[in-house]
Order: C-alpha cells, then sequence, then structure tokens
C-alpha cells in the first residue's frame, strides 16, 4: 500500500518538479534556497498526500505549487531575523511605495534584463501571481486556490504587477 | 467603470477570464476608447516580452534525485508508522466537512499548514526560554498584562490567573507567527513554562484544531470563534490539557 500511494503521488505530483522549482526560484531569488524549498515542501506534500483526493491533472500541480509557496512562507518567517528577509515583509511593499527605479540612471540595459530586475524588484505577492499566470498558466481559480486570497485579489494583484511592469519597460524603451 | 478596474477586467479579457455579457461590453468599449486600446496593446506587448524573457527553469537532476531519495526514506515503514494517525485524523477532520463545497486538497493543504505552524509554535516557545525573552511584560497580574497589549496589538487578549489551580500567570509578550504579530501569555506549572499563542479567528492561517509533538514539547491547537489558540510547553500531556480545558473554560465563560 505504501508503494503504491509512492507511486500514485511520483505519477501526480513529481511531473510539476520543475513548475515547483521555477515558483520556488522566483520568490526566493536563488538557485540554491529553491532547491531547499522544492526538497521540502515535496516531502511536506507527500505526507499529507493522503488527504489529497484531486484527480484532475491540473490539480496535483495546483497542490504542490501551493505548498512550495507556504513553505516558501515559512522559510521567510524563521528567516525573518536576517535582513535578507525582511524585504519579503508584505506589508513594507505591497502599498505605496514607489520603487526607485534604479536604471532610470544607468546605462540603457536589454529589455530582457530590465524585465528580470523588474520582477525581482516587485512585492511577492505580485511575483506570484505573475509567475503562476504567465509561466505557468494556472486560471484565475487555481492561482486563487494557490495564494489563498479571493479571485478578485488574483485579477488586481495581477493587473497591478503587470503595470509595474510596464512601467520598468517603459522606462528603458522611452516609448510611452 | 474607475481606470483601475477597466484595467483589471481587459486583463482578465486578455487572460481569457472574462466572461460574457463583459467580455462583450468591454470589446465594444475598446472600439471607441483609443486611450483604452493603447493600454490594450501595451499589455500584448508586455505579455509578448514575458514569453520570450521570462525563462521557465528545470528542476536540476540533482534536485530531483534527492527529493526521490526523500522519498522513499519516508516511504519506509518507519515513516509510515509515524504518517498513519495523522493521515487517519485528516480523514476524519474531512468527512465531518464533507458538506463544506471546498477544494478536496484544500483540507489536506490545510493540515500542512498546520503542520508548517506548529514548527513555528515550538521555534517560539523554544525562543522564549532563552535568557530575558520569556515576557516583555512579566507579571502575575492580569490587570497589567492585559492593558500591556493596547496600541501594540488591534486585539486585546483574554488575560487569566490561573495561580488558585496551580497555573499561575507568568506575564506577555508581543510574538511573531504565521506572518502576523501575535499576542504570547506565559502561564506555569512548578518549573515548567506554557506559552499561549492567539490572535483573532480569521487571521492567517486557520488549520482546524489538532494535537502535535515536536522535540518533546506538546503543541494544542483550536478555534473558538473568537480568537485562534496555539499552547506549547514540555509539560506532560494530561496537565497541559487540564490548563487548556481552563483556557476554554476562561474564554466561554467571558462570552
Amino acid at each position: 500500500m505504501e508503494s503504491s500511494e509512492l507511486e500514485r503521488f511520483e505519477a501526480v505530483v513529481l511531473p510539476h518538479l520543475d513548475a515547483a522549482y521555477t515558483l520556488a526560484r522566483y520568490l526566493t531569488r536563488d538557485a540554491d534556497d529553491a532547491q531547499d524549498i522544492v526538497q521540502e515542501a515535496s516531502l511536506r506534500a507527500f505526507r499529507y498526500f493522503a488527504g489529497f483526493r484531486g484527480s484532475e491533472p491540473g490539480e496535483g500541480r495546483a497542490w504542490l505549487l501551493a505548498i512550495v509557496r507556504n513553505t516558501v512562507r515559512t522559510w521567510h518567517d524563521r528567516n525573518r531575523h536576517h535582513a535578507k528577509a525582511t524585504e519579503f515583509d508584505e506589508k513594507l511593499h505591497s502599498e505605496g511605495i514607489a520603487d526607485d527605479h534604479p536604471e532610470a540612471s544607468a546605462v540603457r540595459k536589454s529589455e530582457s534584463e530590465a524585465l528580470r530586475e523588474a520582477i525581482d524588484r516587485l512585492p511577492a505577492e505580485f511575483r506570484e501571481v505573475i509567475v503562476l499566470r504567465e509561466l505557468e498558466g494556472l486560471s484565475y481559480k487555481e492561482i486563487s486556490d494557490v495564494a489563498g486570497v479571493p479571485v478578485g485579489t488574483v485579477m488586481s494583484r495581477l493587473s497591478r504587477a503587470r503595470r509595474r511592469l510596464e512601467e520598468a519597460l517603459c522606462l528603458i524603451t522611452e516609448d510611452c | 467603470m474607475t481606470h483601475a478596474a477597466f484595467e483589471a477586467q481587459l486583463d482578465a479579457y486578455l487572460d481569457g477570464e472574462l466572461a460574457m455579457p463583459e467580455a462583450g461590453e468591454l470589446e465594444a468599449h475598446l472600439r471607441v476608447c483609443a486611450e483604452c486600446a493603447r493600454l490594450e496593446q501595451r499589455r500584448r506587448t508586455l505579455g509578448a516580452a514575458l514569453r520570450e524573457h521570462l525563462p521557465r527553469y528545470e528542476a536540476p537532476d540533482t534536485l530531483r534525485a534527492r527529493v526521490r531519495a526523500g522519498l522513499r526514506r519516508d516511504a519506509e515503514p518507519a515513516g509510515a508508522a509515524r504518517r498513519g494517525p495523522m493521515a487517519w485524523r485528516a480523514l476524519s477532520v474531512a468527512a465531518s466537512l464533507a458538506v463544506v463545497a471546498v477544494g478536496s486538497w484544500q483540507l489536506a493543504l490545510r493540515r500542512a499548514q498546520g503542520e508548517a505552524l506548529a514548527d513555528q509554535v515550538v521555534a517560539s516557545h523554544l525562543r522564549s526560554l532563552m535568557a530575558g525573552h520569556l515576557a516583555d511584560v512579566p507579571s502575575s497580574d492580569q490587570h497589567t498584562v492585559k492593558p500591556w497589549f493596547n496600541g501594540k496589538l488591534d486585539f486585546s487578549p483574554p488575560v487569566y490567573d490561573f495561580a488558585g489551580r496551580a497555573f499561575p500567570l507568568l506575564g506577555g509578550r508581543l510574538d511573531y507567527l504565521g506572518g502576523q504579530p501575535v499576542a504570547a501569555l506565559v502561564y506555569g506549572r512548578r518549573q515548567h513554562v506554557i506559552n499561549v499563542f492567539l490572535w483573532p479567528t480569521g487571521r492567517g492561517v486557520s488549520a482546524g484544531s489538532g494535537d502535535f509533538t515536536r522535540q518533546g514539547y506538546h503543541v494544542l491547537h483550536w478555534t473558538t470563534p473568537e480568537y485562534t489558540y496555539w499552547v506549547a510547553s514540555d509539560l506532560g500531556l494530561a496537565e497541559l490539557r487540564e490548563f487548556t480545558g481552563l483556557l476554554q473554560r476562561g474564554d466561554s465563560a467571558a462570552r
């Protein structure tokens, strides 16, 4: 029974390891940390797999991503006394703080670099909806399940995140 | 419609998430509003740029190997015995909530969140035991401890003195759990310390209720209509339950 449970897990959840790693990479902005997160999240997912009754193909992915996302949260909370983690504090970043657009004064950067920097500077809750939507193609409902917020919040976060990214891009392309 | 609302609707439309008739109305509006059409064009440009420039990473082979090895270790019989009662409990919770329309996996997720929070609770408990960390307001007087939280939290936690039942109040402090500031109340039993963490129900992670054991510490968790409680101590389980019973009775009497 145990081995069949493991087989079911490997069939339903493990195919989404790339998605898990991608989300962890963007949320932690660090390749090593992302590996640790995915390792921990996979084990956590396996331990609670008995309670997982999803059968739709996409559900295993949304479920694993939700656990990755929560693992990053607890990991940030645990490390929050270290300076590096304070930037995850949503209250600090989510409202009304203007980005200081360092590239405005810098030499022209490639669009690709500018975009990645802009993504890295987004508050975590904006970054996660962008990754889940643009890279993973999750529906609003799935994103709402993963992030644990209502669909309306997903919608407004996506919109605000995209607006910030456009602003960052416009600064370098100067076409708006 | 405000500009921000239109923008959000436009995003939903471009994401294929806007239903009729809203989608039809939005299309009609785009045909007559040049500014909105420019906004749409910018969004499409951004979308193309994101798809072109944002890498999707592949999990390194070393990570895949680590994950598989970890899973096999965990699936061994010893792991199964450890996991057994937990799965059973998750199922019984699932059964009692079956009428509630939640996604099938959300229960399992909530359970996982509870486990993660239990880790944090024990970490906070251990931190509090280090010299000088136990209480910001060391006092056995509930009328000193309770007002101390004024202006530090946006709720006023119920504070009791169970000295008569040999669980004296030792003090209170601010703590941080599940991504938010919470009240921590400290009670004692002989040389044992009991940490009570609480915050208003409905905030942060809600894991229902449950018992956990971490590194020899007991962690008990329950939720009342007003507050979410987490209690941690090295006290024996029977005595700890006597204490949580007092807390729960005190709370229901206060209601």
